[in-house]
């Protein structure tokens, strides 16, 4: 398919054409690891089973349990890093229509919760537009 | 608020993180990426090494300290005085929501 001849398709890649283009999603999730399999399953459980992970290492406002080792082993306390450590998580991207958004998110907090510290974060971040490389689709199309 | 993401050498990502931490700025995530810039990797001869090692460096910060936490990664992540070629960049994005997982609210 040519997009330079394909005038629709070429303003729909350009970006130019969306005055009543919708704005569309992505969530940016830190997880634990050992949350993935729960996480895969219940996405695709509620229709949305495309995202992409990456391994990640992170830190939060935590102090990754340095304040209680301190506060049992006070002749530990200069042994301790001043820095909290860098913890493996995994980041989960994925995008989605703004009608999905609360659903994402709803379910990724449902799965991810412990309720201890380091259950991780959620982002929301608007995104003008997504591309389907195999066709040239663009829009909301190519998240269904 | 804003998500900052900032590519650094890997070398220097201790050190910004230690700055950022010192300055009140602890939540962080690091991960390793590979890419090139404006002058197209290094050339040494006739190769060229277009996937240069570095570390981004992502971060959600609200509005009002955006400029400071820029300014606390530029002045931590140059090397010397004035900076060279392959110090990295900083992309800022804005973002709508965030949420913290273990209580389940919005920020």
């Amino acid at each position: 398919m040519n997009f330079i001849t394909n005038p629709d398709l070429s303003y729909s890649i350009l970006g130019i054409k969306g005055q009543n283009k919708k704005i569309m999603k992505l969530i940016l999730a830190m997880i634990r690891i050992d949350k993935m399999a729960a996480t895969k399953l219940a996405l695709s459980d509620v229709g949305l089973p495309s995202f992409t992970a990456m391994a990640v290492l992170g830190r939060g406002r935590g102090r990754g349990g340095v304040e209680k080792v301190k506060g049992e082993n006070p002749e530990l306390a200069d042994l301790i890093q001043e820095m909290p450590r860098l913890k493996s998580k995994r980041m989960i991207t994925l995008v989605v229509t703004d009608e999905k958004k609360e659903l994402a998110v709803e379910t990724l907090i449902k799965i991810n919760q412990t309720g201890k510290s380091g259950d991780g974060k959620i982002f929301v971040i608007p995104t003008t537009d997504s591309i389907r490389v195999r066709t040239g689709e663009s829009e909301d199309i190519t998240l269904d | 608020m804003y998500l900052l993401r900032a590519i650094v050498r890997p070398e220097k990502s201790t050190v910004v993180m230690k700055a950022l931490f010192d300055a009140g700025f602890p939540a962080i995530t690091k991960l390793a990426v590979f890419g090139r810039g404006k002058q197209r990797g290094i050339k040494v001869g006739n190769v060229t090494y277009d996937e240069l090692p570095k570390d981004l460096l992502m971060m959600v910060i609200p509005e009002k300290d955006k400029d400071f936490v820029i300014e606390t990664i530029m002045l931590a992540a140059r090397s010397g005085e004035k900076g060279q070629f392959g110090d990295g960049k900083i992309f800022v994005t804005p973002v709508e929501e965030s949420y913290t997982i273990s209580s389940g609210k919005l920020d």
